[in-house]
Order: C-alpha cells, then structure tokens, then sequence
C-alpha cells in the first residue's frame, strides 16, 4: 500500500440500527462489500461495532476516502454519522487490512452517546480500541 | 435536457418544462404530482469558512444524495444557489411524499467531506400537491416554496406542508405589507402616549410615544401584529422618522417640560443619517434636545461593526438628547453592553415586574453605573410598591395611566401635575 503524502484518515462513529438478531449477518455483509471493494480504492482501514454504534477507521488517498465516506453516509443501517475525526496522516494503522473488523465491544465508554459527547477525545480513543484489537488479532494469527 | 453545470441536475427551466408535462398529463383522481422544494440551511457558512470550491463540492454531494433519495421516474433539479426542487411523479401517496421529503431532510443533514474537511448544512424542505385550483408549474412550485419557507420559519432542518391555511395567512401577510406601506401617505398612523412617572419626587416626569395603526376596517391594529413586519419589510425607518418628526412636534405644544421617549429600531442606525433626522425634528418643533428621550433595545448594539450606532448615538447624546436601553432583560442582557454606551436610562422588561431579585439586582447595577431605572409594566398597587422598594427611579405602565391619543394629553398633564394619589408613599 502507498503511504503517499496525499493520505488521509477519517473516524467516525454512527448510530446502528440493526437489530441484534440481525447483526452478524450485517457485519458479514459490511466486511465482505468492503473487502471487494476497498483494495481497488486503495483503502484501508477497521471496523468496530456495539450494542448501538458503529466506529470506523478509513484510510487512504483522499478522493477515495471521500467517495467511500459518502457511499457509507446513504447506508440505511446506520444514522447520526458523526465525524470524530478528518484529516491528513503520514502513515496507515490497517495497513495490511481492507477493513479489519475489531469486533463486538460491550465497553460503555465506547457506547454511541458517549463517543458523540465528546468528539475530539472519541477519535483516539475509538483508534486506540481499534489498533489494539486489530494488533491481537495480529498476534493471533502470526 | 438543459443541466445544471455544476451538479448535473436539470436545470430550473427544464424543471419548469417538465412539470408543466407531467401536470398536463395529470388526471385528478389520482394522487400527485407534487412538488418538494429544497433549501440548504447554513450553507453560506460552508462558502464563507471553506471557500467556493469547498461549497461547490458540497453541492455536488448534495445533489447525489437528492438523486439517490428518489425514485427513477422523479425528477430532481438544481433551481440555482443553494436550492434544489424534486418532481415527484403521479402517483404518489401523500405518506409516501412526506416520507421522501422527511428523508431528505436526514440524508442532506448528515456530514459531508469536502476537500479533506468535514462540512454540515441542514435542509428545509416544503411539500406541495397538484390539486384541482392548482394546475400550473408556477402555481405548484409557488405552493411547494411558500410550505418551504415555513418549514424555515417554524426553525429549519424540517418538512412544511402546504396547506389551505397556509395560502391564507401568507395572502393576510401579503395583504398587511401592501396596506402597511399605504398607511404613512394615507394618514392612518397616529401616536399615544404613556404617562411615565418619576417615583423619587412623586410626579408625571414624561410620555412614551407608542405607534398605533388606524387600519379602516380592522380597527386600531395591536404594534405586535406590524411592527415586526414593517422591519421585515424594511418599512420601519421611514415610519420612525414621521415617528420622531410627529412626536417631537406634539411634546412641544405640552405645558410644562414634560420629556418624550420615541423608540428607535435597530434599521435606523443603518443609514447614518438618523442623527440629521432628530436634530432636523427638534429644530422644526423648536423642542428642546434635553425634552427628549430615544429608547433603543439591545439587538441594535449587537450587530455594531465599525461601532456605528454608539457613534451615532454619542452625537445625540451630545445635543442633550437622552438614551435608553429599552426591554432590558430580555435579550442578552450583558454588562458589556450598559458599559458599551453611557445610557441615561435602562428599563426593566415588563415580564420582570413581580420578580423581586431582577428587578433588584438591575436597579442595584444602574444605580452603581449612575444609570437610572424604569420598571415597565406596573399594573397594580403592589407591583408598584415593589419596585419602589427596589428602588427603581421612574414607572410606568396601567395602573398610572394607559396609552392616551395626542388629544388628550395636554388635559391629562394639567390634571396630574402636583402628583396623584397612587404615589402617594403610605404613612
């Protein structure tokens, strides 16, 4: 992957509307659309989902990333896009992903009003979550 | 099909065309054509923050999202700037329109990324039906605009519904605008005075001035149900130059030196000749600059760039005239702006007459600032008593006295002076 200096990343979190019956077979549904369609794009990223909220990372050239936000922003199983964060980086967290799924988190403080609340601290926070389950799941593997 | 260049929507002429075919086509037992206008709320912040491009790539998002919103047979266009129109074609239930434009309201509300940075606009959208006396494009789209603006008036970020009550309070207002703008040149505006009472010697100090429109057939029209719109409608400045010019005159013929307070609005300040205009009124009546008072309220020292109405104001103060800061209270009610201008005068809002502790801590402010005080609004003995015992320096308001028409003034001077009963102090 390119780490060329037009890269940007983009947090955001969102209200889910799924309902739990139907939440495994949504993030299936998620991942697998964006592992088709992200590699292309040359975006990458992560993926976090609880009880009410969605957080995700996207990474890439900016085009791409806009586009993508954008096509996210109509899907119907999520409202109440808030963006923590929008802004140029030198280098990917998820590189080596096309959209990593970081899983299901029951922590409170990661519940959607409280991430809403407080936006500029939701970003690293969401990031960090993000990054260290992303890095288990790393170890795991290896 | 004539597009829009930036967004790729058809354009207004197209859209025009298009409705005119699909009302034409339209056969009345059937549910729809409708059309939804679409406004984008605070979108000049995005222009004025982001820049243009910035703006224009916004636009772009938007009008993607307004396609992707509607069915395949609708038609979405960009009339121009900021606005955009959706033909929603026959048929078309009205829950099923309300839906469609409920989901645009939530669709063009959600963030947008533009150029790397997060942007956010809201959308007010207006909903209108083809209906038996509404067949032509200009008519819908007319019915669709005015739902619109209501949907802004009732606060944005909303669906406004056209509906028959609507069409008749927008012709109301139509109609009070175009008889408004009569009522100078047909001699239907007269002044009333309220007696103002200076409570430390116990006597008629002054008059109010109040503006009172004798409207032929509705009768004396309440200044709540026109003021506002002679502002909206950018009358108000002349009206409050004949205002000042006919005040001043009247309060010169008064025995005694009796004080008149005129209300200035904010537009007044805009033109910078508001100076001109109440020295020209002094000199034409021979009223003396110290006989009379301005009373102006805070939303005219909101928006002071350039600090154009505090020098204006310093001028009049100047030639003796004194200045007031009327509705205190009410607005922001900030030290910073009794400290903005050396006021004569702050007056209490009526809503405060039985608060104790306002009414106390804005007298308690004044007195410290060397700013007298008026409690407006007094309609009882008890009222009254309280806001003397705050120590407020003057009062005013119905039980010392209503409104009076110019005719009776100068009788209600000559029977008042020497004090009345009601502020007699009780001993």
């Amino acid at each position: 992957m390119s780490t060329s200096a037009d890269l940007v990343r983009l947090v955001y979190v969102s209200r889910n509307l799924v309902p739990p019956a139907e939440a495994e077979a949504a993030v299936q549904a998620i991942l697998g659309a964006s592992r088709r369609r992200n590699p292309a794009m040359g975006v990458t990223g992560a993926l976090l989902f609880s009880e009410d909220c969605f957080a995700q990372s996207l990474e890439g050239p900016l085009p791409a990333v806009e586009a993508l936000f954008e096509h996210i922003q109509m899907d119907a199983r999520h409202d109440q896009v808030v963006l923590l964060e929008a802004g140029p980086i030198s280098r990917r967290d998820f590189g080596d992903w096309s959209m990593a799924f970081a899983g299901h988190c029951s922590d409170a403080a990661l519940c959607f009003e409280a991430l809403v609340a407080t936006p500029s601290e939701s970003s690293s926070r969401v990031l960090d979550v993000l990054r260290g389950a992303v890095g288990r799941a790393k170890r795991v593997l290896a | 099909m004539p597009t829009d260049a930036l967004t790729g929507l058809v354009d207004r002429s197209a859209f025009r065309t298009r409705l005119e075919t699909a009302l034409a086509e339209w056969k009345p037992d059937t549910s729809g054509p409708a059309v939804l206008m679409v406004d984008l709320d605070r979108f000049k912040a995005v222009n004025d923050s982001l820049g243009h491009p910035a703006g224009d790539a916004l636009l772009r998002i938007a009008a993607k999202r307004l396609r992707a919103a509607v069915r395949g047979t609708d038609l979405a266009a960009r009339l121009g700037g900021d606005e955009f129109a959706v033909l929603l074609t026959a048929p078309v239930s009205p829950d099923a329109a309300a839906m469609v434009a409920a989901r645009l309201v939530d669709l063009l509300a959600r963030p947008y990324l533009v150029q790397g940075q997060a942007a956010s606009v809201g959308a007010s959208v207006g909903l209108a039906f083809a209906e038996p006396d509404c067949t032509t494009a200009d008519a819908l789209i007319g019915r669709a605009d005015m739902a619109m603006y209501q949907a802004k008036g009732d606060g944005r970020g909303r669906v406004g519904f056209f509906s028959a009550a609507l069409q008749q309070r927008a012709d109301l207002r139509r109609q009070t605008e175009q008889e408004l703008r009569a009522a100078l040149p047909l001699g239907q505006l007269e002044l009333f005075y309220q007696p103002q009472y200076d409570l430390n010697v116990g006597q008629l100090s002054g008059f109010e001035a109040l503006l009172r429109w004798r409207h032929p057939l509705r009768g004396l029209v309440p200044p709540d149900d026109f003021i506002p719109i002679a502002e909206e409608i950018r009358l108000i400045s002349s009206l409050g130059e004949w205002v000042l010019r006919t005040a001043c005159a009247e309060a010169a013929r008064w025995p005694g030196a009796m004080t008149v307070a005129v209300n200035v609005a904010a537009q007044q300040f805009e033109s910078g000749r508001l100076v001109g205009i109440v020295e020209a009124a002094l000199e034409a009546a021979g009223l003396p600059g110290p006989r009379l008072e301005l009373e102006i309220t805070e939303s005219s020292l909101l928006n002071d760039p350039g600090g154009i109405v505090t020098t204006q104001l310093t001028a009049l103060k100047a030639m003796g005239v004194a200045i007031s800061l009327d509705d205190f209270g009410t607005g922001y009610s900030s030290l910073s702006q009794l400290r903005s201008f050396p006021f004569d005068r702050v007056k209490i809002d009526r809503s405060f007459v039985n608060d104790h502790a306002v009414v106390r801590a804005i007298t308690a402010m004044g007195t410290s600032m060397g700013i007298r005080t008026t409690a407006e609004g007094v309609e009882t003995a008890a009222q009254l008593e309280n806001v003397r015992r705050e120590g407020c320096h003057e009062v005013q308001g119905y039980l010392l006295g209503r409104p009076l028409p110019a005719s009776a003034i100068p009788e209600t001077i000559a029977r008042l002076v020497g004090g009345t009963d009601l502020l007699k102090e009780d001993t």
